[in-house]
């Protein structure tokens, strides 16, 4: 029976379950549901689960060598969240997380495009009350717009799913290219929840300002998601090399002055989304390999970061650049967990980020990318210089603190212990990652040329910070807020609209002004012809009622 | 706790970080690395790559400031 059974869905049970747990118990029950969910992972491939409705076969549980590694980290992370959030006894943050986590689950096992829709917008629905439990104004706001921005993603999906079912009679997961219009709305979609450029400014607005633990949660589901959905439809399309070439470099600049440090970091996950997204676009065995690897480590490497400036946040009460400083002495064991979570995304040899960015690089390599290869090269730089150096520096160095704080939480600690133990294990035994990807690719990245080029390329970049900062010459953080795509939509467009708007309501209204006298005469005789008894309106009996309510039935019936 | 700790934290690392990088400059002259692309395989040329890549960076990421800051409460106006 639990082969049937859909993955995720007994966590999404569990959390509605949530509310009759005594509080000791609701992690318990958390990780008990991920275990019984992770079930799953030994099931093997093939498609389990089917449903006929509506005249539509629904295909809610498949699984094959691309659902089982993001299978396997979404239950990774899964587990993460819930022991970084033991200490927290928001109910409804733990609610949202396991539901979330449940739904993202589900998402990937869904065999067609409307399956995934109904997991496209659980996903959304579910993760907007993690932004929520930031529980200020600002996270009040950012929650409403995340949620318009996630529901118009899984309304281009569902557009695109009926136009496709519409136009090819089928609606299955299958490969898609950009010549139809519903491949379009599709593509949009995903693009939205993968961040492309100018499509990404919910990921930076609503991230940071989530809770402590809520932005680790995010951090893991929806743009690898969105990256999945990618990977199964449209692997192989030219132009998401240059998109995903685009999302390496841009977000490094942003986050270079940027002063919030979690918002630093969804910057940072943008970089690390095109990286994965060029892998998309390549589209060979070896490219694909490298996305899916690369999302897997991505996922535990920019939780331990983002956790790290978890703790931080709980224990210094800010995440803002300028704030901070010298905590290295009050939360060692924090600085060194942060430190091996910017040394993965820098991908220094024997840490994760190494062993999966290498698959991307040596596609482009082979494939002859001459301009892409460097644009991703000067991307590793950029995440040196701001999730590998500016992250840890900024939080932990840079000046001495005068306030003490305390170090992070056991629960903390041992969350982020783990993702950190998972970063060098896999770093220094990439063979059991490459083992669940999805092609058999023999790759070896610890060849003599590669290590050297890469330590000569970070080292060297560490070097120019070290330079840059005994000359004064790198930028001091400032309180500020930076611009970034969001601001079409928060000043261009209401700058455009609320005058507009002003304009017409004035026209309106004087319009009603005007027509108000007639208005009035109209009303009054009417008022007189209702009231002639020919005319006069009567509420329908009981069997009158029954019988129009039988109509009605009817007509919905035929016209179904 | 030391007023300096920082201050001699940082100065041991920049002496070691420079040491790694000579030592790997230096290796690349005891072997030919093998590339992708030739002119990576020319010597030091990550090393430069590296180090102008994150001057560049982060300058513009400074001049960038001129179009790109507002004050915190920019949007809360």
């Amino acid at each position: 029976m639990i082969s049937n059974f859909i993955p995720g869905l007994i966590m999404i049970i569990t959390s509605f379950l949530l509310p009759t747990i005594p509080q000791y118990f609701r992690h318990p029950a958390m990780l008990l549901s991920v275990g019984l969910s992770a079930l799953s992972l030994f099931n093997g491939y093939g498609t389990f689960l089917e449903w006929d409705i509506l005249g539509l076969n629904l295909i809610l549980y498949q699984s094959d060598s691309l659902t089982l590694p993001f299978a396997i980290i979404f239950h990774i992370a899964a587990i993460l969240v819930i022991i970084f959030s033991w200490h927290s006894k928001n109910l409804m943050e733990h609610m949202a997380t396991l539901a979330y986590a449940g739904s993202a689950i589900g998402a990937l096992h869904a065999g067609d495009f409307f399956s995934l829709f109904i997991w496209w917008e659980a996903t959304a629905l579910t993760s907007v009350f993690i932004v929520f439990a930031g529980n200020t104004n600002a996270a009040k706001d950012a929650a409403m717009r995340y949620l318009i921005i996630q529901v118009s993603s899984g309304v281009l999906l569902l557009i695109g799913a009926c136009l496709m079912l519409y136009q090819t009679g089928n609606h299955n997961l299958v490969v898609l290219d950009l010549k139809t219009n519903f491949g379009i709305f599709i593509f949009i979609a995903f693009g939205i929840k993968a961040a492309f450029p100018l499509l990404n400014g919910w990921l930076q607005d609503s991230y940071p300002e989530s809770s402590v633990t809520g932005t680790v949660a995010l951090s893991a589901f929806t743009t690898k998601l969105a990256i999945y959905a990618l990977a199964r439809t449209f692997p192989g399309t030219d132009s998401l090399i240059w998109i995903g070439a685009i999302m390496t470099a841009f977000p490094v600049f942003f986050a270079v002055i940027e002063n919030d440090l979690r918002r630093v970091l969804s910057f940072s996950l943008n970089n690390q989304l095109g990286f994965m997204v060029v892998g998309i676009g390549i589209g060979t065995e070896l490219s694909l390999n490298g996305t899916v690897a690369h999302a897997f480590v991505h996922i535990i490497y920019k939780a331990l970061l983002f956790m790290s400036m978890g703790a931080v946040l709980y224990r210094a009460g800010t995440t803002k650049a300028s704030e901070l400083g010298g905590l290295y002495k009050y939360m060692p064991f924090t600085t060194i967990f942060c430190i091996i979570g910017a040394m993965s995304i820098s991908a220094f040899p024997m840490f994760s980020g190494f062993v999966a960015k290498s698959l991307i690089m040596s596609s482009l390599g082979g494939m002859g990318m001459v301009l892409i290869y460097f644009i991703l090269f000067f991307a590793s730089a950029g995440v040196l210089e701001h999730s590998g150096i500016k992250i840890p520096y900024f939080a932990f160095f840079a000046h001495e603190r005068k306030n003490k704080v305390k170090e992070a939480p056991i629960n903390m600690l041992i969350a982020m212990g783990i993702a950190a133990f998972l970063c060098i294990a896999i770093g220094v035994f990439p063979k059991y990652l490459y083992q669940i990807l999805p092609y058999t690719v023999e790759y070896q990245p610890y060849t003599l040329d590669h290590v050297i080029s890469q330590l000569q390329l970070l080292v060297f970049a560490i070097i120019a910070f070290l330079f840059l900062v005994k000359f004064k010459l790198y930028p001091s953080e400032i309180r500020s807020t930076v611009l970034n795509s969001d601001w079409f939509y928060r000043k261009m467009l209401p700058g455009i609209g609320k005058p507009l708007f002003k304009k017409i309501g004035i026209l309106t209204d004087s319009l009603y002004k005007n027509l108000g006298l007639s208005f009035k005469q109209v009303l009054s005789k009417s008022y007189k012809f209702s009231n002639l008894s020919y005319i006069k309106v009567t509420t329908p009996s009981f069997a009158g009622t029954i019988l129009i309510s039988i109509l009605f039935i009817m007509l919905v019936i035929v016209l179904v | 706790m030391k007023k300096n700790d920082l201050k001699s934290m940082g100065k041991s690392f920049t002496k070691y970080i420079l040491i790694i990088g000579a030592l790997l400059i230096l290796l690349d002259f005891t072997f030919q690395r093998h590339e992708y692309f030739s002119f990576v395989e020319i010597y030091g040329f990550p090393a430069f790559f590296g180090f102008v890549s994150f001057v560049f960076i982060v300058m513009l990421g400074k001049w960038l400031r001129k179009f790109l800051m507002r004050k915190e409460d920019y949007y809360d106006q």
